[in-house]
C-alpha cells in the first residue's frame, strides 16, 4: 500500500513539482535534463503502478487535509478561468466561469461532508491502462519536445512565450491527467478537468500569433462550456444522490439521468465530438508536441476515458442510444471530412475525432464486446496517433510544409522518419493489428442498432480513402542507390524510434494484449452479462487471432527478403509516359513532347469537393447539435 | 457444405484455386470472343500467359513495388482461406480489402502518372463498394441466427438468396467491379477493349505482373465460392447460380462502355446502398 501511494503521488504531484522547477528559469542543458528526469520518472512510475496494485486494488483513502484543500483549489481554478475570460475579453467564458463560481460557493455553503468516505482513488484496470498511456506516451512526447522546441525557438514568431513556460505547462499537464484518471470524487474530477482546459489554452496559444490566439480562445470557450456542464452535473448529482462519488452515481444508473446526461456532454466537448470539433482542429497551430499530446494521450482521451467509465451507468438508460448515435455520426462525418483535406495535420485531426467518436459510441452500446472494442481503440489509437503526429511534425520542420501533396519522394529525403510514419499508418489499417481489431469488434457490437451500424459501416469505408491516398503519396519514390539517414535532433530521433518500435511490438502482440488485459477488464465490468451471447464473439476474436498471423507475417518477411535480394539496379526502368523519358535525377515525370520539347506531367490526388469542409459542416454541425440536445429530450420519455 | 480445416486441404486450395480462377478467365475470354465473332484463345490461355510472364526478366521502377505485389498475393490467399474455412466474415472482408489496398499502394509508389490515376480510381471503387459488402455480412448475421462466422451460411438449410435478394443484386454490382468489367473498369480493364494505356498495373511487368495475375485468379475463385454461399444446400444450385452470375458479367462487360469514377461512387452510394440498406432493415423488422 505504501509503495502504491508513493507511486500515485509521483504520478500526480511529480510532474507538477518538476513543472514548477521549470519556472525558476533554468536554461539550456539543465532544463533539458530536468525535462528528461521528469519524463523518465513519470514513465517509471506509470509502468510500476500495475505491479504494485495487482489486478484490482481497493480504494485508497486520501488524507483529510487534501480533501479540504480541494475546497480551496476549486474556486481558485475557476477564478483563473475568469481571469482568462477577462484578459481575452470573452463574454461567454466570463459568464460560464461566474456560473461555475456561484455553483461552487453554493456547494460549499450547503455541503455536509464525510470527506474520508467520498474522497477516494480508483486504481482499477481501466485506470491503470489510462495511466500507462498518459505517463508513457505523454512523457515520450515531452522528451521529443526537448529536441523540437530547441529547433522551434529559432523560427518561432517573436510573440511566442518562453520555452520554460511551455515545459511547465506541458509537464504539469501529465500530472493533471493522471489525477483526472485516478480520482473518483467528482469535485476533484472537475478540478483536474478544468486544469487540463487551462493547460491546453496556454499550449495552443504558445506562439502568440493572431491565429494561435484565436485557436486558444476557441479551445477555452468550448472546453469551459464542457466544464460548466460537468459542474452543473456534479452539483445536481451531489444533491440528488447525496454523494460526489462517480462510481456511486453510476451505480444509481437510471434514477439520476440529468447529471449523467450533463457529464456525457462534458465528455463530448473534451473529446471534440461534432459539433464541438473546431477547437481540436484549431489546436494544430501549436507546436507539434502539443498537437501530439492533445490528440493522442491526454486531453481528448480524458473525454473518452470518462465516457468509458460511465459506460456501466449508461447501459440500459435511454441516454445510451443518443450517445451511441452521436458518436457514430461523428465517426462517419469526420471520416468524410478527412477525405477533402490535403493538410496532413488536419487529416490526422479528423481521424482522431472519428476514432474518439467510435470510442464513445462503443462505451454507449455497453456490451462486453463494445466495451472491449472501446478500450482496444483507446490503447492502439494513442500509440499510433502519437507516432504519426510526431512524424508529421518532424517532416514539417524539415520540408516546411504539412501538405500531403508535398510529401512525395520523402522516402529518399527523410528515410527514417518516413519509414516510421509508414509503420504508423499501416498499423492504423492493416489486419490483424490493434486498430482494425477494435473497429471490427465495434461493428460487430453495433449490429443490433441499425442506425449506429449503418453510420459505422459508411465511416469505415471512408477511412480507407484518406489513409490510402496519404500512404501512397509518401511511399512514392524513384530508385536510389544509397539512402542516407536525415539529421534530426537525437531527442526526436530516439523518441520516434522508441514509439515506432512500440507500435510494431503492440501490433504484433495485439493477441496477448487483448487476452491478458482487455478481455478480463471488459468481462469484469459487465459481469452481469457474462452469460450473454456477446461473450462468444469475444472468444471468437481470441480464436481468430491465432492462426493466420503466422501466414501473414511469413509472407511479409518473404516479400521483403525477396525484394531486397533479387533486385538489381540493371533491371531499373523509367515509367511509361506516352513519350520518350527525359532522364534526370530529380524528376521522372518529364518526357519529350511535341518537337522534342520536354514536358512535365502533373498529378495530384483526389480531394473530392463533395467532402469539402464548408459543404459538410453547414448541415452536419446543426444536426449533431440536435442529436446532443435530444439527450434532454429522452429524459422525459 | 463444410470444408475440413486440415493442412492437406490448405495445400489443395492454394494449388487448385488459381487454376480454377484461370479457367474462369479463359471461359470468359472465349465467350467474349464468340460474341464478337472471333474463335478466341484456348481455355487455358490465361495459364500459358502467366507461365510465360513468370519466365521473363524482372523489370521494375523501385523496390517497394515488389513488396506490395507479394502483400497483395499473400492477403488474397489469406482471404480465400478465411472464406473457405468459414471464419469471421468481417475479418475476411478486412483482409480482402487490405489485399486490394496493397495493389493500390503498389500502383501509387511509382512516379508514373498512369499508374497513379489507376490507383486513385481503385480507391474510389473500394470506398464505393465496401459498405455493400459489410452490409451483406450483416445480412448473413441476421439471417443465420446471429453468427458472424461464414460457416453459418454454408450450413444453413434455407438458401440465403431467398432472404437477401436485394443484397444479392448489390453484390452482383460489386462482382462487376471486382472482375474489372465495364462499365466499372475504370481503374484497369481486364480485357484490352477499353483503354490504350493500362491503369493500375501499368508499371508491373514480367514475373511481378504474373504475381498480380495469380492473385487475380485467386480472387476469381474466391468470388465464385462466395456466390455459392447464397445457395449452399444443395451446393450444385449454388454452383449454377455462380456460373450464371459470371456469365452475366461477361454479357454486361460486352454491352457497356466505362463510366467515370464519380458516377460509380454516386451510383453505389445511392442505388446499390439503398438496396442493401432496405434488405438489412427488412431483416431487422422481420426478426422483431
Amino acid at each position: 500500500m505504501q509503495i502504491q501511494e508513493a507511486l500515485i503521488a509521483l504520478l500526480v504531484l511529480g510532474p507538477l513539482v518538476f513543472g514548477l522547477l521549470m519556472l525558476t528559469g533554468v536554461k539550456g542543458v539543465l532544463r533539458n535534463a530536468l525535462v528528461a528526469v521528469a519524463g523518465v520518472t513519470t514513465i517509471a512510475a506509470g509502468v510500476a503502478l500495475p505491479f504494485y496494485s495487482g489486478v484490482i486494488v481497493p480504494d485508497v483513502g486520501l488524507p483529510t487535509l487534501i480533501t479540504t484543500l480541494g475546497n480551496w483549489i476549486e474556486p481558485m481554478v475557476i477564478l483563473t478561468v475568469l481571469a482568462i475570460g477577462f484578459s481575452i475579453r470573452s463574454w461567454p467564458v466570463r459568464i460560464m466561469a461566474l456560473i461555475q463560481l456561484g455553483l461552487c460557493v453554493i456547494g460549499l455553503l450547503m455541503s455536509r461532508h464525510e470527506p474520508l468516505e467520498e474522497t477516494k482513488l480508483v486504481v482499477d484496470s481501466l485506470a491503470m491502462i489510462m495511466v500507462l498511456i498518459v505517463s508513457v506516451i505523454g512523457s515520450l512526447i515531452a522528451l521529443y519536445a526537448i529536441g523540437y522546441m530547441n529547433g522551434h525557438e529559432h523560427h518561432a514568431p517573436a510573440t511566442a512565450a518562453s520555452n520554460n513556460r511551455f515545459f511547465f505547462v506541458l509537464i504539469s499537464f501529465l500530472g493533471l491527467m493522471n489525477g483526472l484518471v485516478l480520482v473518483d470524487n467528482m469535485k476533484w474530477l472537475s478540478i483536474f478537468w478544468e486544469g487540463t482546459t487551462l493547460c491546453s489554452f496556454f499550449l495552443i496559444g504558445h506562439d502568440g500569433t493572431a491565429e494561435a490566439k484565436a485557436s486558444a480562445r476557441r479551445a477555452i470557450t468550448i472546453n469551459v462550456f464542457g466544464g460548466l456542464a460537468m459542474s452543473v452535473g456534479v452539483f445536481l448529482a451531489a444533491h440528488s444522490v447525496g454523494s460526489e462519488s462517480l462510481s456511486v452515481l453510476m451505480s444509481k444508473g437510471p434514477v439520476v439521468l440529468l447529471p449523467i446526461a450533463l457529464l456525457a456532454i462534458a465528455t463530448m466537448t473534451k473529446s471534440a465530438q461534432m459539433p464541438f470539433q473546431s477547437w481540436l482542429l484549431g489546436a494544430m497551430v501549436a507546436p507539434t508536441p502539443v498537437s501530439a499530446l492533445l490528440h493522442s494521450s491526454t486531453m481528448v482521451k480524458a473525454g473518452s476515458y470518462l465516457i468509458l467509465r460511465m459506460s456501466p451507468g449508461l447501459e440500459g438508460t435511454p441516454l445510451a442510444a443518443v450517445v451511441a448515435i452521436a458518436g457514430a455520426f461523428t465517426f462517419a462525418l469526420t471520416s468524410a471530412l478527412a477525405i477533402g483535406q490535403s493538410n496532413g495535420k488536419k487529416v490526422l485531426a479528423y481521424s482522431t475525432i472519428a476514432n474518439l467518436g467510435l470510442i464513445s459510441c462503443c462505451a454507449a452500446i455497453g456490451t462486453p464486446l463494445a466495451y472491449a472494442a472501446g478500450i482496444t481503440i483507446l490503447i492502439f489509437h494513442a500509440i499510433s496517433k502519437a507516432l504519426l503526429f510526431l512524424c508529421v511534425g518532424t517532416i514539417e520542420q524539415s520540408i516546411g510544409s504539412r501538405d500531403i501533396e508535398d510529401m512525395g519522394g520523402l522516402l529518399f529525403k527523410m528515410p527514417l522518419t518516413t519509414n516510421i510514419a509508414i509503420v504508423g499508418m499501416i498499423s492504423m489499417m492493416m489486419p490483424p493489428f490493434g486498430m482494425l481489431i477494435g473497429k471490427w469488434m465495434a461493428i460487430e457490437s453495433a449490429v443490433h442498432f441499425p442506425v449506429v451500424l449503418i453510420l459505422l459501416v459508411l465511416g469505415s469505408a471512408l477511412t480507407i480513402f484518406f489513409w490510402a491516398k496519404w500512404l501512397g503519396r509518401i511511399t512514392t519514390t524513384s530508385y536510389h542507390e544509397k539512402y542516407t539517414i536525415e539529421s534530426i535532433s537525437p531527442w526526436m530521433r530516439t523518441v520516434l524510434a522508441v514509439i515506432g518500435i512500440g507500435v510494431v511490438v503492440a501490433s504484433i502482440c495485439a493477441l496477448p494484449i487483448y487476452e491478458q488485459v482487455i478481455r478480463p477488464v471488459s468481462l469484469l465490468t459487465f459481469s452481469e452479462q457474462a452469460s450473454n451471447i456477446n461473450i462468444s464473439i469475444l472468444d471468437s476474436v481470441s480464436a481468430f487471432l491465432g492462426w493466420p498471423m503466422i501466414i501473414v507475417i511469413g509472407a511479409i518477411i518473404m516479400a521483403l527478403a525477396t525484394g531486397a535480394l533479387l533486385f538489381k539496379p540493371s533491371r531499373l526502368r523509367l515509367p511509361y509516359l506516352c513519350g520518350e523519358n527525359v532522364d534526370s535525377d530529380e524528376t521522372t515525370y518529364t518526357f519529350r513532347s511535341i518537337a522534342d520539347a520536354p514536358s512535365t506531367a502533373m498529378l495530384t490526388s483526389y480531394y473530392l469537393p463533395l467532402f469539402g469542409e464548408s459543404r459538410i459542416t453547414t448541415w452536419a454541425n446543426p444536426l449533431a447539435a440536435l442529436i446532443i440536445l435530444s439527450l434532454f429530450g429522452v429524459l422525459f420519455i | 457444405m463444410i470444408i475440413p480445416q486440415t493442412p492437406l486441404m490448405v495445400v489443395l486450395l492454394v494449388v487448385l484455386a488459381p487454376l480454377f480462377g484461370a479457367l474462369l478467365c479463359g471461359i470468359d475470354r472465349r465467350i467474349t470472343a464468340r460474341a464478337q465473332g472471333r474463335i478466341g484463345p484456348p481455355i487455358l490461355q490465361a495459364v500459358y500467359d502467366t507461365i510465360k510472364l513468370l519466365r521473363k526478366e524482372p523489370m521494375l521502377l523501385n523496390r517497394v513495388q515488389i513488396v506490395y505485389a507479394y502483400l497483395h498475393l499473400a492477403f488474397m490467399i489469406l482471404a480465400m482461406l478465411l472464406l473457405v474455412f468459414g471464419q469471421d466474415s468481417l475479418m475476411f472482408l478486412f483482409v480482402f480489402a487490405f489485399s486490394t489496398l496493397s495493389l493500390v499502394l503498389g500502383g501509387m509508389c511509382v512516379r508514373s502518372p498512369y499508374s497513379r490515376i489507376g490507383s486513385q480510381r481503385e480507391i474510389m471503387l473500394m470506398v464505393a463498394y465496401e459498405p455493400i459488402l459489410i452490409l451483406l455480412m450483416i445480412g448473413f448475421y441476421l439471417v443465420n441466427g446471429h453468427s458472424f462466422m461464414l460457416s453459418a451460411p454454408m450450413t444453413a438449410a434455407k438458401p440465403m438468396l431467398l432472404s437477401l435478394p436485394l443484397l444479392f443484386i448489390g453484390f452482383l454490382v460489386v462482382l462487376a467491379i471486382k472482375m474489372q468489367k465495364s462499365p466499372f473498369d475504370i481503374a484497369t480493364s481486364h480485357h484490352a477493349h477499353q483503354e490504350i494505356v493500362k491503369g493500375l498495373t501499368i508499371e508491373y511487368s514480367g514475373p511481378y505482373l504474373a504475381i498480380l495475375e495469380i492473385a487475380h485468379f485467386y480472387e476469381m475463385a474466391l468470388l465464385f465460392f462466395f456466390i455459392v454461399l447464397f445457395w449452399s444446400s444443395p451446393a450444385w444450385v449454388g454452383i449454377i447460380l455462380a456460373s450464371l452470375s459470371f456469365f452475366l458479367m461477361t454479357v454486361v462487360d460486352n454491352a457497356f462502355a466505362r463510366l467515370t469514377s464519380m458516377w460509380i461512387f454516386k451510383f453505389m452510394w445511392t442505388g446499390a446502398l439503398i438496396l442493401a440498406v432496405t434488405n438489412v432493415l427488412w431483416l431487422y423488422w422481420a426478426s422483431k
